[in-house]
């Protein structure tokens, strides 16, 4: 054994070096600096000044940031309940025997492989164009008047539905895995009793499921924590109030692009303590969640 | 062989009144792809035309022949060779770089047991669920005080961020060969080191191809860290690129270039799909991770 420990401690090293300069010491220093008062993030530690807990209350004091909050919650909410379902619906549509299962979950998974900005983009640009954009041209065809879908008082809901398209491929790969984990003689038993494909469904598929729903509500949730992308698309220049997230806001708190914002690094390092407690939250309830399930099949 | 012994199958068991039960999920699959490919082949049909046939609507008439030159002009004018040569090169160096510190670690994580194993695959695990928003603000303040910049900052950005997900992902591969290689090696007289690079690696080959895949989209596509860490243009790859292009839409008009953007953009990973899809598939639901 001993003979193995320069070679142990060569191969482990860089690995360890990487975890300890991109993850623990910023972990650290972030959540230090949220407890200080910091202009500029590249500010020397000299500069710092302790405040407490004056960012939390700053940044909850905030209307621009409960205003995104807000959003997180709506898109959390109503965009979890689409995707799910959707997801849902589509596993279930792919087990049941259909032909052509491969290219079809390959085609609904696809969006999840290009980027997401060049998706967004398209959207944007196309789905959403108020002149020649395909959502108003198949308005017409019904005689129906084209409306501004990214105008201030659609703009949330075009961002979320397009979001939603795009997440529903990989939240039903995993219905799908799960799906195909229930053996099939279940479905034989349940049917020579009698129960038909809607009843089956109802009282085998989903409790079946449970666990995996599970993992499908926890990464959704990171996942709308860490909502950026889509809300940068669709205010790019400047942030605007209807597609606002937390994490826009500590973009522009701490790299301030709007130029009206003033800089304070110390906020945004709340911000950050504040979802990645949210994350933590998550993830503790869902273990626990997990571990009363004791379902085995 | 095998995949024409699956057609057979399929033409005995052709079952008109079993299809027409399946009818509503067939429609329902088939509209939700077709709404994709529309929005595919218009992106595509767009990038060939200019902007007056886009904004009257005659992107499919092609009347005035096919503007390749959109592709010329993105290429050139929109900065989207350089956006793209940057963003193969952080591609291919961080796949190339993130495979030669997470194989060995991941190897001695899963075969031997010594001080600190257990902390390192925990913290590992642990690093792969904190919020990028977690880290950015010191990592920004040491690139500035050690004065990294340049391509070099975003590639070794890329390498770290992909550490833990690698190793973790070739963990459980090398967790799951025989020791009876190892043994053999010993008795001839082989390194644990030489082992390793000779025997041992080459046996998780097919891990290692799956998780390289799952890196290249990842840095592909990767958005937030470089629109921090990307502070001049000859540094920018395509997603922020595109996003820069987007912005200037007011200036240039160029609706036939912005599209050709946006197809330069997505195609090498829509190339990759297309070979690849049963195997990005299969790493998604088998490892139940996150790419």
């Amino acid at each position: 054994m001993k003979k193995n420990r320069g070679f142990i401690v060569a191969f482990v090293t860089p690995c360890a070096l990487s975890l300890i300069i991109m993850y623990l010491y910023p972990v650290l220093r972030t959540v230090i600096m949220s407890f200080f008062g910091i202009e500029s993030v590249t500010a020397s530690v000299s500069e710092w000044s302790f405040n407490g807990v004056a960012n939390y209350v700053k940044i909850f004091g905030s209307p621009t940031f409960q205003r995104a909050m807000t959003n997180m919650l709506l898109i959390w909410l109503v965009g979890g309940i689409i995707v799910l379902a959707f997801a849902l619906l589509f596993a279930v549509i792919l087990t049941s025997g259909i032909r052509f299962k491969k290219f079809f979950r390959a085609a609904i998974y696809l969006p999840n492989i290009i980027s997401a900005v060049a998706l967004a983009t398209m959207w944007i640009q196309y789905i959403y164009n108020q002149d020649y954009g395909l959502l108003n041209q198949f308005l017409g065809l019904f005689g129906l008047e084209g409306k501004n879908w990214l105008g201030t008082d659609m703009k949330f809901w075009a961002m979320l539905f397009a979001f939603c398209f795009g997440a529903v491929g990989y939240y039903m790969l995993i219905f799908i895995s799960g799906i195909e984990r229930i053996p099939a003689d279940l479905y034989e038993a349940a049917t020579i009793d009698g129960a038909n494909k809607v009843q089956q469904f109802y009282s085998m598929t989903l409790p079946l499921l449970k666990s995996i729903f599970k993992t499908n509500i926890t990464f959704w949730s990171v996942n709308c924590i860490t909502f950026f992308l889509w809300s940068k698309m669709f205010a790019p220049v400047s942030t605007e109030a209807a597609t606002i997230v937390p994490v826009v806001y500590l973009y522009d708190t701490v790299f301030g692009t709007t130029g009206n914002v003033s800089r304070d690094a110390g906020a945004g390092a709340a911000i950050g303590v504040t979802l990645a407690i949210f994350v933590a939250i998550i993830y503790f309830v869902m273990n626990k969640l997990l571990k009363d399930d004791d379902l085995e099949f | 062989m095998a995949k024409n012994k699956d057609k057979v199958v399929y033409k005995e068991k052709i079952n008109w009144k079993r299809e027409a039960a399946l009818l509503p999920g067939y429609l329902l699959v088939l509209v939700w792809i077709i709404f994709t490919a529309i929005f595919l082949i218009w992106i595509l049909g767009a990038s060939l035309s200019t902007s007056k046939e886009i904004f009257t609507g005659s992107v499919f008439k092609f009347e005035s022949g096919f503007h390749f030159e959109n592709y010329i002009n993105a290429w050139n004018s929109s900065n989207v060779s350089v956006f793209f040569m940057n963003s193969l090169l952080y591609s291919i160096v961080t796949c190339a770089v993130v495979i030669l510190i997470a194989a060995p670690a991941a190897y001695v994580l899963s075969r031997y047991t010594f001080l600190g194993n257990k902390p390192i695959k925990t913290s590992l695990i642990l690093a792969m669920s904190i919020p990028e928003v977690m880290i950015i603000m010191p990592i920004y303040s040491l690139t500035t005080q050690f004065q990294i910049r340049g391509r070099i900052l975003l590639i070794i950005l890329y390498i770290f961020i992909r550490v833990p997900f690698t190793t973790t992902y070739l963990l459980n591969f090398f967790a799951s060969l025989s020791r009876s290689y190892e043994e053999a090696a010993a008795i001839d007289g082989c390194s644990p080191a030489k082992t390793f690079w000779q025997i041992m690696l080459p046996l998780v080959q097919p891990a290692i191809v799956t998780v390289t895949i799952f890196n290249f989209l990842s840095v592909w596509n990767e958005f937030f860290m470089a629109l921090i860490f990307a502070t001049s243009s000859d540094m920018t790859p395509v997603g922020v690129g595109l996003l820069q292009i987007v912005n200037s839409m007011k200036y240039t008009y160029d609706y036939g270039g912005l599209f050709a953007a946006v197809i330069i953009v997505f195609l090498p990973t829509f190339l990759l799909y297309i070979f690849l899809s049963e195997k990005i598939i299969s790493g998604v639901t088998g490892g139940g991770v996150k790419g």
